[in-house]
């Protein structure tokens, strides 16, 4: 993800673990059954789950931009200043 | 929110304290009910009326009871527990509260007592207080919620009296 998509999922979260309590204590509620408002409410929790914690796609829309890699063999700076000062080594001077 | 056990984790702990709110939601709604039961309590006739060897007086009594208790249930209630106690003063005791009968109420269906029995626990006084005693029946009923704190009430039948000998 990143990380307006972690901001987004942890609204989402919050939004929808709260829109499902109160459809949730309504159903119950106006039911008169206490077991109603616990299964509507571990159902909201489910959908809740399924959206907010696999990483979807629409969690990726700005991706970061990381920096181009630099590998090993290439000559850093402090290589290049040292080959300055000493003259390189010659072969058959004459 | 950088992995999936964070999220996973941030879910279910603000799940969990969501539904803890919501019970107690459930149990302060219950404040918004009101309910109207209807208690008749009778003394049909007395059995017997001794003095035991150990010189305490017991009584034996038939009692019709009869009770609509369905309006004390809403969603929140897991059971009701309901007896019925004689009531009276004496020299020794202000108050002597004799438990005579109970049931326990699961389903509101159920709630609606018509019982004619004798008293399940025996009504024995500490001492022999009870020849011409006034006394009162009253039905408790203890309502115990789903969620939150159990409660108590009453509906008192005074004016009774035991004969003034033995039996």
């Amino acid at each position: 993800m990143d990380w307006q998509g972690q901001k987004l999922s942890e609204h989402l979260m919050q939004y929808l673990l709260l829109g499902s309590a109160i459809i949730a204590f309504l159903a119950g509620y106006l039911t008169s059954s206490y077991s109603t408002m616990l299964c509507t409410y571990l159902v909201g929790v489910i959908v809740t789950f399924l959206v907010t914690v696999p990483d979807w796609p629409f969690y990726n829309r700005k991706p970061l931009h990381w920096l181009e890699p630099m590998y090993a063999d290439m000559p850093s700076t402090r290589q290049i200043n040292k080959s300055k000062q000493q003259p390189p080594p010659s072969s058959g001077k004459k | 929110m950088h992995s999936f056990m964070f999220r996973a984790n941030a879910v279910l702990t603000f799940g969990v304290t969501v539904l803890a709110l919501l019970c107690c939601l459930a149990s302060v709604s219950d404040n918004l009910h009101h309910a109207k039961p209807s208690v008749d309590l009778q003394i049909l006739r007395l059995e017997s009326f001794q003095r035991l060897p150990n010189g305490n007086d017991e009584v034996k009594l038939v009692l019709n009871i009869t009770a609509d208790l369905q309006s004390l249930f809403t969603w929140n209630t897991k059971q009701l527990f309901v007896f019925v106690a004689a009531e009276y003063a004496t020299p020794k005791n202000v108050l002597n509260q004799i438990s005579l009968w109970d049931t326990i109420v699961e389903r509101k269906e159920n709630a609606t007592i018509a019982q004619l029995t004798r008293n399940k626990y025996s009504f024995v006084d500490q001492g022999n207080n009870l020849r011409g005693l006034n006394f009162n029946l009253t039905m408790y009923w203890n309502v115990m919620p789903l969620t939150g704190a159990m409660y108590t009430g009453k509906t008192v039948v005074p004016g009774l009296r035991l004969p003034q000998q033995y039996r």
